[in-house]
């Protein structure tokens, strides 16, 4: 999961308003296509439990240069879908800045980096499930993508906004938040590899939750084809 | 060994705090925390001072003491907001212009050295993160889960409040399913210190947990249901508005933060 990777208070107000604006309008469109279709219990039900699951995943610390935190964003996206995860993204963004983790004022650009990486993870995925790819590497691929799609545009979130206090031209904090964004992309590939073994390890007890039923009827099924 | 992390706040030692303990803060009502924490978040983006940052930050530290929560664990909290800060301040410490602090380090790429400029900046964002990020713990530990329940379910619109509220309620849970999946692991005999050679280990782990998660939710679906669920998690509890006193000093503390930015930061107003 990609962060906006500044603390409370370093953007300049104008961006923390834009970002706000922009996170509220995102969250918007998606509560308007969620209420206009009807929302299902179920819907309330995963969402509110896999946002709470997400939450506690943060809390394992993984060892890899020497310790990183991950919630599962791409994970989150191919399960729940683009509404339901960008929902998430945002509760997850909530409890996050509560416990200090995050802030309260980037509460905006948080939720859109976030909801990025699990709708174009989601989208992703389904596309190459479509081309016939199997689970494990459409799934890496998918949240690689998607988490990397989120760490750039965290850094271009950064060098539109500028640091507050800072006297730096934006081309040299475009030079500074770069390696930022070479670090999240390094932990997008491990993310999305871990990713990809969750998956395939649900497809392998509970197929019926990527509605992969189907297609494995279809690959058993080859004399069926032929007649 | 990989455990879960305690350079991340723990949910049940949070709420463990905000139900058995008492201090001053912890009767303060918790719509004046709420916006009090809104009132921080303006103040340190606005204000452009070290020694008004750092008297920000030494002033939500009294907050925290007065609390009676511990500063031990808040310093172990400090990990990854300081690595936020640092991932960031470090390399424009290096980059911002300024006055050198000391000699300069020659590279193939040209002379770096950290300016005085540089080292006020890191200062700065430092103070504003650590201020927001040390009360909005002590907000969370001095309020009871019934408040913050009511709260999230008056302040959100639906349905993100359903989904907050059952978060809320199940993060707990599946903080609890975690831990209890890591120990089961390491009952077995694994390590997990490597995360290469236990990659398969912990996607189990990450799976179970969220297997567990996604069978809650649909035993839930049939629960809400069968109750009659509409749309709507009823609360039964009430935070009744501030009492005046309270008020007063919330007004006043906006005030005093949008009257220092329009003269101080500003310069729109003059006096």
């Amino acid at each position: 999961m990609a962060h906006i990777h500044l603390g409370e208070g370093s953007f300049p107000l104008w961006a923390v308003a834009l970002w706000t604006l922009v996170g509220v309008t995102l969250i918007g469109i998606v509560v308007y296509r969620l209420r206009r279709g009807g929302i299902k219990t179920h819907q309330i039900a995963l969402a509110g439990i896999g946002a709470a699951a997400s939450f506690a995943v943060f809390q394992l610390n993984l060892p890899v240069w020497g310790g990183i935190h991950m919630n599962l964003t791409g994970l989150v996206g191919i399960l729940a879908g683009p509404a339901l995860g960008a929902l998430i993204a945002l509760v997850v963004n909530v409890f996050s800045a509560a416990l200090g983790h995050g802030a309260v004022g980037l509460l905006g650009a948080n939720t859109l980096v976030n909801a990025t990486e699990a709708i174009a993870a989601y989208y992703i995925f389904r596309t190459l499930l479509r081309m016939d790819w199997d689970v494990f590497p459409a799934t890496a691929s998918a949240a690689t993508i998607g988490l990397s799609a989120g760490a750039v545009l965290m850094g271009a979130i950064i060098v539109v906004s500028g640091v507050n206090g800072s006297a730096l031209p934006r081309a040299d904090l475009t030079v500074a938040v770069a390696g930022l964004v070479g670090l999240n992309l390094g932990v997008a590939v491990v993310e999305g590899i871990l990713t990809g073994f969750v998956v395939q390890f649900l497809a392998s007890v509970r197929p019926d939750l990527l509605d992969l039923i189907d297609r494995e009827r279809g690959e058993e099924d080859p004399a069926g084809v032929a007649a | 060994m990989t455990t879960l992390s305690n350079h991340v706040p723990d949910p049940r030692l949070i709420t463990a705090y905000a139900e058995h303990r008492d201090s001053p803060v912890h009767r303060v009502n918790a719509w004046t925390k709420f916006g009090t924490v809104g009132a921080l978040v303006l103040a340190v983006t606005v204000a452009d001072s070290l020694p008004v940052l750092t008297g920000l930050y030494a002033a939500t530290l009294v907050v925290y003491g007065v609390a009676g929560l511990p500063y031990r664990r808040l310093l172990y909290w400090y990990t990854l907001p300081l690595l936020f800060v640092v991932s960031v301040a470090v390399p424009l410490a290096v980059l911002e212009p300024g006055t050198p602090i000391g000699g300069a380090l020659g590279t193939p790429l040209g002379a770096l050295s950290v300016t005085w400029q540089g080292a006020i900046l890191f200062a700065e964002l430092s103070c504003r993160s650590l201020t927001v990020v040390t009360f909005a713990l002590a907000a969370t530990m001095t309020t009871r889960y019934a408040d913050v329940a009511y709260l999230l379910g008056r302040v959100l619109p639906t349905p993100i409040d359903q989904v907050t509220l059952l978060t809320y309620r199940f993060t707990f849970v599946m903080v609890e399913t975690l831990e209890a999946l890591v120990r089961a692991v390491l009952a077995r005999g694994a390590t997990l210190s490597e995360f290469w050679a236990n990659r398969r280990t912990y996607a189990r782990i990450l799976g179970m947990t969220l297997l567990t998660a996604i069978e809650r939710s649909e035993r839930l679906v049939k629960s809400m249901e069968a109750r009659g669920y509409d749309g709507d998690i009823t609360l039964y509890g009430d935070v009744p508005r501030p009492p005046i006193r309270e008020i007063v000093v919330l007004v006043a503390v906006y005030a005093a933060v949008v009257g220092y930015a329009l003269i101080a930061v500003y310069g729109v107003v003059s006096l």
